[in-house]
């Protein structure tokens, strides 16, 4: 199994990622946002020869390293020969320095990487890739590797169907937890994207999407569950598809990093499974998940048609499963969360 | 008991009040006393899946429980409102926050629940 592991993107942070674990096949990390920026929040924006002091120490420990610029949207700078050639000697000193792969989202980029460098072109996630259609679109663009859009990962026929259509390689996001068929994730990365990237960035009052996402799981925790993040103990069931995971969460400390690497390098984690999921770490304080209720649950999801109302199994599994906490500090208690009031 | 031994269980016995009110986990992800250069002081506490309908349906509740939130930390209660999300019903705080003279002017002047689009008044003690 091939590990891609976050790295927050300074020495002592992958120094400390690197000797905390060896199931690390490989780190990713943001680059510079004044080039192409990417889709997530960032805690660091290294430059090329804090990226080349990095790179080089990764590969003395045998790990790769890859640099993701998957901005969703670049206002169509790209397009302009200015922004060409900002890109262009930015790729060409990533290549330089030795990188191994490159995640980006815009097919543009896609095409100008395979055509023009030797690093492995990695479709990213925020290219939505979800079915067989567009997986063969991207790989004839000159794709090495797709990430599948994470909205498919318990629909295995299309998991399957994308496998058995494209010769390259895949690499499936094993903790992100957005919302299933999320309304807001194209506007999200967008935002991000022009947050994180080349200026002009926009002073904004709040993240709307973000608050809206939390508000929806706190009115229906059994958003929680329908999320299609995949258990440590379930990778096995997705092993015909690839063996290669990356775990999502360039915004955490080391220690919630390594945490991750160790629950999916062993294929098990003991605790609460909010732990595990990126997107929504401010809601860890908020529901207590057990993950070993969550035994079997796959087995359902392998045959689900994903038609909810009809259904109810997450809803149930939610009942059973979900557990609010209540005070703070020495003083906190588990409160089943019982039937889910829908509030809608 | 130190301020934030206040604080924390100021956050908690409010949280525990708007989940039984509301029937849903409402996450107080943070409360904060805050003094401005200005003059203003007062305590804001960050909400999660507080919407501004829970506010106008229960607001006689949530201003008791807010009130006597604040009251047991010692800020007088005479300026209680929302910070919203623009446009939205999303709730990002509930705020106590005894107003300078300057500010004062500036809420005093409005009227309404809303006189921006980002604030619902939940209380203001109008000055003689």
């Amino acid at each position: 199994m091939k590990l891609y592991v976050p790295h927050v993107g300074h020495f002592e942070g992958l120094e400390e990622l690197l000797n905390g674990s060896d199931n690390i096949y490989a780190v990713y990390m943001a680059g510079s946002p004044d080039y192409i920026g990417t889709g997530r929040t960032n805690l660091s924006a290294p430059k090329l020869d804090e990226i080349a002091e990095q790179t080089e120490y990764a590969h003395s420990k045998g790990v790769k390293m890859e640099v993701v610029l998957n901005s969703s949207c670049m206002g169509g700078q790209q397009l302009t020969p200015e922004g060409y050639r900002a890109i262009d000697w930015y790729f060409d000193k990533l290549n330089t320095i030795g990188i191994d792969s490159i995640t980006v989202a815009d097919p543009y980029i896609v095409e100008m990487l395979a055509k023009d460098y030797d690093m492995d072109v990695v479709v990213s996630v925020l290219s939505f890739v979800d079915t067989p259609q567009k997986a063969e679109f991207y790989e004839q663009l000159g794709a090495t590797t797709i990430v599948v859009d994470p909205a498919v990962n318990r629909h295995f026929d299309k998991l399957e169907a994308i496998r058995d259509t494209v010769s390259c390689k895949l690499k499936l996001l094993v903790n992100e937890a957005c919302l299933y068929q999320c309304p807001f994730r194209y506007a999200h990365f967008n935002f991000f994207s022009h947050a994180n990237g080349p200026g002009p960035k926009p002073n904004v009052l709040d993240d709307y999407y973000y608050y809206k996402c939390l508000s929806l799981r706190i009115k229906d925790p059994q958003q929680i569950i329908k999320s299609p993040w995949i258990r440590p103990e379930d990778l096995k069931e997705y092993k015909h598809i690839t063996d290669t995971f990356k775990i999502g969460g360039r915004t955490h400390f080391v220690n919630w990093i390594l945490n991750n690497v160790e629950a999916y390098a062993n294929e098990r984690y003991d605790g609460n499974l909010m732990d595990l999921l990126d997107s929504i770490k401010d809601l860890k304080d908020t529901f207590y998940i057990p993950n070993s209720e969550l035994d079997g649950a796959i087995e359902q999801w392998k045959k689900c048609d994903k038609v909810c109302h009809k259904c109810g199994y997450c809803k149930r599994l939610a009942e059973k499963a979900i557990y609010t906490y209540s005070g703070s500090g020495d003083d906190i208690r588990k409160i089943p969360l019982g039937p889910v009031g829908d509030r809608k | 008991m130190s301020m934030t031994q206040e604080l924390l269980k100021a956050r908690t016995s409010l949280e525990n009040n708007l989940r039984e009110l509301l029937g849903i986990p409402v996450f107080l992800i943070e409360m904060d006393a805050f003094a401005l250069p200005c003059g203003c002081g007062g305590v804001t506490i960050n909400t999660r899946g507080l919407q501004l309908d829970d506010l106008e349906i229960f607001e006689e509740h949530i201003l008791k429980y807010l009130t006597d939130t604040v009251t047991s930390l010692e800020i007088e209660p005479s300026f209680l409102f929302a910070r919203l999300i623009p446009g939205t019903a999303e709730v990002a705080s509930i705020n106590a926050r005894i107003l300078c003279s300057s500010c004062y002017m500036d809420f005093g002047r409005g009227s309404g629940k809303q006189p921006r689009p980002d604030i619902y008044i939940m209380r203001f003690d109008r000055r003689e």
